[in-house]
């Protein structure tokens, strides 16, 4: 039986002296969700560019449902680049019916869409604006309609989030989940390790030009061996003063209201339990779980996400000043 | 490979609509509407303004005792030169002057374009003097001085005893027909005039269309690279498909503005005769238009219309390699002097329409569109010639498509820099 899930497979790509693609393999499951996470500079547009068949790899392949993706039709893919683009002296509806038409969807019913999602997206009476008179925010929901008009099976979205405050973080996300519904297959990359933990069920997290760890989420996480504990307890300052002693768990973090542990493997939490029940006056919160995504990622990456989100912001000054894509 | 259309189609639609909605090209064409009609209104705003009027000549014979009238004489004679030698039909007005000082005045004042004094020497010639602004090798003053022999011959004969019918015999203008060397050859008398300016006329249209509107290929390219919708349109449409849609689009939004102006233009040269009619009593010379029938305009349209895709298809190519708007006059300097070299040969190929270089340079794809307009109308052209050049330039067309989305497709995703064409070749070699 032919694989019917998306796999890329040992991709590489130069663009003269830089490596940046150097084998990355991985495979999506269809009708899930799919996080690519990664630095900026890791590969991960360029991974993406390659699955579309805009940009040829030197060496490896893409294919989807068993087939290569250079026989693919075009339909197959929706695309939400990074660099948002539209036609901004258009009209909203007629960019749209554009960019429909492209792909062979007839005008009635590109209409019908579109004016759905405005309403779902509630800005319907964007529909007769110009581009240029819309905010960013507003500019990328219409940008995401562009992309899912045609019904695409798969759905290749690069950093859709950034940009965005959080009421159309919300929406975007609900679309996500309502694509994923209709049975198709997302994938996108971010630096947003919350939206990351709260959407997808696997990812990829690249490093360099390479897959440094893939899988569902929950396996990546149990990988890591260790887990996480959240205390807080009354009379003892959450428990700080004593918690360290215990053998091999240290403090990650303290909140407000909180202290969060890290429990090496062959540790039972248990213990901390325990503990904090001898020597506290009362235990509030006792929580076991798994280690976040962003400590996953720094973890195999070595750095914070965090601290590449203020690069990338920082990037983003210097628009696109960079060859080819990194 | 992806077919061109539909996708072509709507690329070229959205481009069209979207081009000739702008208030620059309303505003732009509008203007060179005006123009056009008024260029083409010229001749008869010269007219009215009296520039043309029939030359006037003033005759004062008192003293030299003619027994005929020599005011009518050199009219006759004036008239009948300025026939013969193909001019331009503006009829000499002669009239007898009774006051030669006052006549003199009216010539200083511009009112009288010249004033002959006939006397009588004493050897019984007669002598000559004109009084004129002419210059000395003016094509009025050889008339006037030929005329002048006339009657000088006229009255050496009459003191010889002819009698005046007798001498009239002997002016009357004699059979002379002339046989061209190649019978088919156009008259070139007749049509080489008008036929000259719509030649230098295909060549202007042709040399603007390529540069403007090869312009507004290449800016509207880079355009999507900068505003970044480019990303977008290569996953939605192959790059092919991209280019002719672009090429076909803007080339119709040019066609448009080139009917308004031409349709103005010809508005004008047809408004003229009815104008000039009422106006001053007869129509100006006959429009430039003798002598180029439907099969050269068609033939025109089909080079221009090709030269035009070849050029703007590689605007395009070379327009996809800039990332800011400011570096696409840069990109495109290659094909700027392409189209600059085949305007001058143009220029030189319209008087000699039939040399060597000429012939070969028409055949060139990128000259065609240039050369073979001055060769149809003034030189001679074989049809083997046309189906030829007609031929290469559809086999440069495909290939232009070919190379030009293999640029394109690499250009559109490399920012940064200004890309040196080695680099984009580079990027071709390794994408499609």
């Amino acid at each position: 039986m032919p694989p019917v899930s998306l796999v890329v497979e040992n991709l590489q790509k130069r663009f003269g002296q830089v490596v940046a693609l150097d084998g990355i393999s991985f495979s999506v499951e269809p009708g899930r969700i799919f996080g690519l996470l990664g630095a900026n500079g890791a590969g991960k547009t360029t991974c993406m560019r390659i699955v579309l068949d805009i940009l040829r790899p030197d060496r490896g392949s893409v294919t989807w449902q068993g087939k290569p993706n250079i026989a693919l039709r075009r339909d197959t893919w929706g695309y939400l680049p990074e660099e948002r683009g539209l036609y901004l002296r258009m009209k909203v509806i007629d960019v749209l019916r554009f960019f429909a038409a492209l792909y062979g969807v007839p005008e009635a019913q590109a209409t019908r869409e579109v004016e759905e999602w405005l309403e779902r997206f509630r800005v319907p009476e964007y529909r007769d604006r110009k581009v240029e008179e819309l905010s960013k925010g507003n500019q990328q929901k219409i940008q995401f309609i562009a992309a899912i008009l045609h019904d695409p099976d798969v759905l290749i979205m690069d950093e859709p989030f950034s940009g965005l405050d959080p009421v159309n973080v919300q929406l975007l996300k609900e679309a996500f989940l309502e694509m994923r519904d209709r049975g198709k297959t997302l994938i996108f990359s971010t630096h947003q390790m919350e939206t990351v933990e709260e959407l997808c069920e696997s990812i990829a997290i690249i490093d360099r030009g390479r897959v440094v760890v893939s899988g569902q989420v929950r396996d990546v996480k149990r990988a890591m061996g260790r887990q996480v504990v959240r205390l807080a307890t009354d009379g003892d300052d959450n428990g700080s003063a004593w918690v360290e002693a215990l053998d091999g768990v240290s403090i990650t973090a303290r909140r407000e209201d909180f202290i969060e542990l890290h429990v090496p493997a062959g540790t039972d939490p248990e213990k901390i339990l325990r503990a904090a029940l001898q020597r506290s006056e009362r235990v509030t919160r006792f929580e076991i779980a798994d280690p976040s995504l962003e400590e996953v990622f720094i973890e195999h990456v070595g750095r914070p996400a965090a601290a590449e989100e203020e690069r990338h912001l920082a990037a983003a000054g210097r628009a696109g000043a960079e060859l080819p894509q990194p | 490979m992806t077919d061109l259309f539909p996708n072509a189609w709507h690329v070229a639609r959205r481009e069209y609509l979207q081009r000739v909605r702008t208030r620059t090209f309303v505003v732009i064409t509008a203007v060179l509407a005006v123009i056009g009609l008024g260029l083409a209104g010229l001749p008869l705003i010269g007219q009215v303004l009296g520039d043309e009027r029939a030359p006037t000549i003033g005759v004062y014979a008192a003293d030299a005792g003619l027994n005929t009238d020599p005011a009518q004489s050199l009219e006759l004679a004036l008239n009948a030169i300025g026939s013969e030698g193909g001019g331009d039909g503006s009829g000499f007005e002669v009239r007898s002057v009774d006051d030669p000082d006052a006549a003199a005045g009216q010539v200083r004042d511009g009112e009288l374009d010249g004033l002959l004094t006939i006397g009588r020497a004493p050897d019984g010639e007669l002598t000559f003097d004109y009084l004129s602004e002419e210059s000395p090798a003016s094509r009025a003053l050889l008339g006037v001085r030929s005329a002048a022999s006339q009657v000088a011959i006229g009255d050496r004969l009459a003191r010889a005893g002819l009698d005046p019918s007798q001498a009239g015999a002997l002016f009357a203008p004699v059979a002379f027909d002339l046989t061209p060397v190649d019978p088919n050859a156009q008259d070139p008398e007749e049509n080489f005039g008008p036929r000259y300016l719509v030649a230098l006329a295909m060549t202007v249209l042709t040399f603007m269309a390529v540069l403007t509107y090869g312009q507004w290929v290449a800016t509207s390219v880079a355009e999507e690279k900068s505003s970044r919708v480019m990303e977008l349109l290569i996953t939605a449409a192959s790059p092919r498909q991209l280019l002719a849609g672009k090429v076909l689009g803007t080339g119709a939004a040019g066609l448009t503005q080139y009917a308004v102006v031409v349709a103005a233009a010809l508005v004008g040269l047809l408004a003229q005769g009815v104008i000039g009619e009422r106006l001053l009593g007869s129509a100006p010379a006959d429009p430039a238009l003798q002598g180029v029938d439907l099969a050269v305009l068609l033939t025109f349209a089909v080079f221009f219309a090709g030269g035009f895709l070849l050029y703007a298809l590689l605007y395009a190519a070379l327009g996809s390699t800039a990332s800011r708007l400011e570096d696409v006059q840069q990109v495109v300097g290659p094909m700027v002097v392409v189209g600059m070299i085949g305007y001058f040969a143009s220029i030189a190929g319209l008087n000699a329409p039939d040399a060597e270089w000429v012939r070969l340079l028409s055949l060139v794809p990128f000259f065609t569109p240039y050369l073979m307009p001055a060769r149809l109308l003034l030189g001679s052209v074989e049809p083997w010639e046309i189906l030829l050049a007609a031929g290469l330039t559809a086999v440069a067309l495909a290939l232009a498509l070919w190379v030009a989305a293999r640029i394109y497709s690499a250009g559109v995703l490399l920012y940064g820099q200004r890309l040196s064409l080695r680099n984009v070749l580079r990027a071709v070699r390794v994408d499609r």
